[in-house]
């Protein structure tokens, strides 16, 4: 039996940590941010740079998770990107609140955290073997490259607000944005071979 | 548009910063179905999320699990320290053993109890959110309902940092697999999903939506039925719309 509870235990995935989240056992909870409290602190700390908003905007975004799961598909989902991209977005918000950007902004945010964007995503997207390949290749790309993709990833930016920001004409930053993207598509292809 | 196109597009669009018309376009095509773009848009999911994922490494303060923890009602155990199996195989032996000199009832006691303690602490947690919120100098408010021959009547309170917390009464009762969603509705702009709640067994609610909110910008807070799982926009006419004024 001990067995049994114990090979339960190791081989829970994000399937049956989802399940648990949606029947709201809170130590599933517990689980949750044990899994990607650390990741989602980490992303949301490189976007807004303080440690107290960091930890404000960690907690909203675990209560938005525990708030959304039941939209959450537990046998299709990956319960890791939808944190992540949550966490972004609250992060992301938080930007555009404090300087201003949430009345001008044309893009809604939103829409892209909704639980439905994230099945069907391939195994092991957090791989630590890919990331470093990521890694890698966002280090080759060009000055103006890293650019454009830090301030769609990290400052939430669409590539018009990219070219106000930088002042540079809206085809030369697609451009940047397009190789870049191409860049890091072609990368992880390759890694993953 | 073909999909050769829309390619380029696929991270923005998860990412959710294309603007029109190109965001409309990709949409347009996602929802007649094709598998190209589906797929597509899905590996650009999981590219964003391994660049999200290169963000550096930085720990946060231990605080932060208590915190996130008591925001859902659930306790910090006191073995958090121990990480990895060893914790793991510990934690088993000694669950086997208190199983195992545990008589049922009493368990189903503890069980009970311990759901009421989460329940409470939860309540408790989100009663300082909302005391916090209204302690506000900046908080601003607005009823609604007042007057009007059908209910609901309320209250709701917006504070550009810490959210909106609304304060119901005579809310209808919801139907099977039904949720009520609150929404931020900027002026000229869409209405933005803020949460989901029910309400207790006489029609009262107290929801807060925690997080930073545009006060300038917002024209009103307004209230839906929808699925249990919430929706992205209002698929119901609001029972509840508290227009806030300058």
């Amino acid at each position: 039996m001990l067995l049994a509870f114990l090979f339960a235990l190791l081989s829970e995935g994000d399937r049956e940590l989802a399940a648990r989240l949606q029947r709201r056992d809170p130590q599933a909870m517990a689980d949750l941010y044990d899994r990607y409290g650390r990741l989602a602190y980490s992303l949301i700390f490189r976007i807004v740079k303080d440690a107290a908003v960091a930890e404000d905007l960690v907690q909203e975004s675990f209560l938005r998770v525990w708030n959304r799961v039941q939209g959450f598909d537990p046998e299709r989902g990956a319960l890791g990107p939808w944190v992540l991209a949550v966490a972004r977005n609250r992060a992301i918000d938080y930007l555009r609140s404090v300087d201003g950007r949430m009345a001008q902004s044309a893009v809604e945010l939103e829409a892209n955290e909704h639980p439905s964007m994230f099945t069907d995503l391939e195994r092991e997207v957090l791989n630590r073997d890919r990331a470093r390949h990521l890694q890698h290749a966002f280090e080759r790309l060009n000055p103006h490259q890293r650019l454009v993709i830090e301030l769609a990833y990290y400052e939430g930016l669409s590539q018009r607000e990219m070219a106000e920001r930088i002042k540079q004409p809206l085809g030369t930053v697609k451009t940047w944005v397009r190789s870049a993207l191409q860049v890091l598509r072609e990368e992880l292809r390759a890694a993953a071979v | 548009m073909i999909c050769d196109e829309l390619r380029e597009a696929y991270e923005l669009h998860a990412l959710g910063l294309l603007e029109d018309p190109e965001r409309a376009e990709i949409e347009a095509h996602l929802r007649r179905g094709c598998e190209t773009c589906t797929a597509g848009v899905r590996r650009a999911a999981a590219l964003n999320t391994q660049m999200l994922a290169l963000a550096p490494d930085v720990r946060p303060s231990p605080k932060l699990r208590r915190k996130v923890l008591a925001s859902v009602g659930a306790r910090e155990s006191r073995w958090a320290w121990m990480t990895g199996w060893p914790a793991a195989f510990a934690a088993m032996l000694i669950a086997v053993v208190y199983l195992g000199v545990q008589d049922r009832r009493k368990a189903g006691e503890l069980a009970e109890a311990r759901r009421f303690v989460e329940a409470s602490a939860t309540e408790l947690t989100q009663m300082r959110a909302a005391l916090a919120l209204l302690n506000e100098p900046e908080t601003r408010h607005v009823v609604f309902g007042q007057g009007q021959p059908q209910p609901p009547k309320g209250r709701v309170f917006v504070h550009g940092r810490r959210g909106v917390l609304l304060l119901a009464s005579n809310l209808p009762p919801l139907p099977r697999g039904k949720t009520y969603e609150l929404w931020t509705i900027p002026k000229g702009g869409a209405p933005r999903p803020a949460g989901l709640f029910q309400s207790d067994a006489r029609g009262n609610a107290l929801y807060l939506s925690p997080g930073p909110v545009d006060v300038t910008t917002l024209s009103a807070i307004a209230v839906s039925v929808e699925p249990e799982a919430g929706s992205s926009a209002p698929t119901t006419t609001p029972l509840i719309v508290a227009a806030l004024t300058d």
